[in-house]
């Protein structure tokens, strides 16, 4: 197993970069990548890090993400080699992965034939605008895209998710009328999405399969003339059910909900909705990474998360053999104690490594 | 020819000339996913688990 030098990720995190304000990092990034011999580096017009090794014809890209959620956790190594760990925003999600990929390219070095292509999009942590911009720039025969999953387990899914806001309106009514009011309505509509997904769930033992809504607000209101309720809903979809489907679904559900009501109902989509991604199990990528983890010591495992990631992004536009790959404990996103193994790093490195080697043999 | 035993029902399985290192086949008498582990000798294991998990 060669070692690896932990400098690309120990200079990742001390470079703090929230979303919006990547710039440091990203420019950091381009010259970390141009000092360990990519072949180019820079700064694509998306604001992304951008570093190429090789010319291919064949292309496989590396897609990491260099922004973190806010709050900055001072950078600490703790612990005794090979128990080493570092704590910083970002060590794990997900500047721990795109160390790897910076990293095992630059092991890998040029491979005749190939292309290795490592990117550090920004704006992942809000609204995937540097993976937008990269979706439209590359058309790679692989795809890695770079999420904590442990260094010996490979990501083949990542559910979709799309939000809205039900609301209900209706005229203004008097107290003692009996009527439904705009807000009972809007209770009405929100426990018969739930139920409808407790059918559509029924026989599905995966999480992967089953839609998940979330009721994450409610608000209501009136004047004089007109009552009104708004729900905020989101839902984690399965790859069976576009947005488009379940924009349409959320529709016909909450209106059948109050046939005896006298509520007027608007669905308005929030965000960027995204379907699910789910990878092919049986593609030469999944082999090479399969048996870098076997040569690196490890048994491997396949994973499939509610969350989402790039993959969600890129996966239908680029329509390639793609992974989700990265060292790193994903319960620790987001969290003030965000830290990662330093040993298990340098296991994925070595992963990638191999996989990319014997990728490129094929 | 090449033939493995299914570590899960002991089914004798005749592996394909294209097989390859680390694809994923299955059993025809259990069903059960198998990696190929080995092709010399041939060798085969129970294919990775499937997990699930939240996050990102």
């Amino acid at each position: 197993m060669a070692e690896t030098d932990f400098s690309t990720l120990v200079g990742l995190v001390e470079h703090y970069s929230p979303s919006g304000d990547e710039r440091l990092a990203v420019a950091w990034l381009v010259e970390r990548m141009r000092a360990l011999g990519f072949g180019e580096a820079f700064v694509d017009g998306g604001g992304n890090a951008v570093g190429v090794m090789g010319s291919g014809p064949r292309q496989v890209v590396l897609l990491g993400h260099i922004d973190t959620v806010p709050g900055e956790i001072p950078v600490r190594r703790e612990g005794i080699p090979p128990h080493e760990i570092l704590y910083g925003r970002g060590s794990v999600d997900a500047k721990g992965p795109l160390a790897c990929f910076v990293d095992a390219v630059a092991q890998a070095g040029v491979t005749d034939g190939w292309q290795f292509v490592v990117i550090g999009a920004v704006e992942e942590e809000r609204e995937s605008d540097g993976a937008r911009f990269v979706a439209d720039q590359y058309r790679p025969d692989f795809a890695v895209i770079g999420e904590p999953n442990n260094w010996d387990r490979v990501a083949l899914g990542y559910k979709g998710s799309a939000w809205a806001e039900v609301t209900l309106r209706r005229e203004q009514s008097h107290t003692a009328s009996g009527e439904q009011t705009a807000a009972e309505a809007a209770v009405e509509a929100w426990l018969a999405v739930k139920a409808y997904a407790d059918t559509f769930n029924a026989e599905k033992s995966r999480v992967f399969d089953r839609l998940l809504p979330t009721l994450r607000g409610m608000e209501s209101g009136q004047d004089g003339f007109e009552q009104w309720a708004r729900l905020n809903i989101g839902c984690r979809l399965p790859v069976e059910v576009t947005p488009e489907a379940w924009y349409e679904k959320l529709v016909d559900v909450a209106s059948d909900s109050h046939l005896g009501g006298d509520c007027h109902i608007t669905v308005e989509r929030v965000g960027y909705p995204v379907p699910a991604w789910e990878g092919e199990k049986n593609s030469s990528l999944v082999r090479a990474f399969l048996n870098g983890i076997r040569q690196t010591g490890g048994t491997p495992r396949f994973v499939y998360k509610t969350g989402t990631a790039d993959s969600n992004v890129v996966g239908p536009v680029w329509r390639c053999p793609a992974v989700v790959y990265g060292p790193g404990d994903s319960s620790l996103d987001h969290t003030p104690d965000e830290h990662i193994s330093l040993e298990e790093c340098e296991k994925a490195v070595n992963v990638l490594t191999r996989a990319l080697q014997v990728l490129a043999a094929k | 020819m090449i033939t493995v035993s299914c570590p899960e029902c002991a089914a004798e399985i005749t592996l394909e000339e294209s097989v390859e290192v680390n694809e994923i086949i299955v059993c025809p008498d259990c069903g059960v996913d198998l990696e190929v582990t080995a092709l010399d000798p041939a060798e085969v294991e129970l294919a990775p688990m499937e997990e699930e998990d939240w996050g990102e």
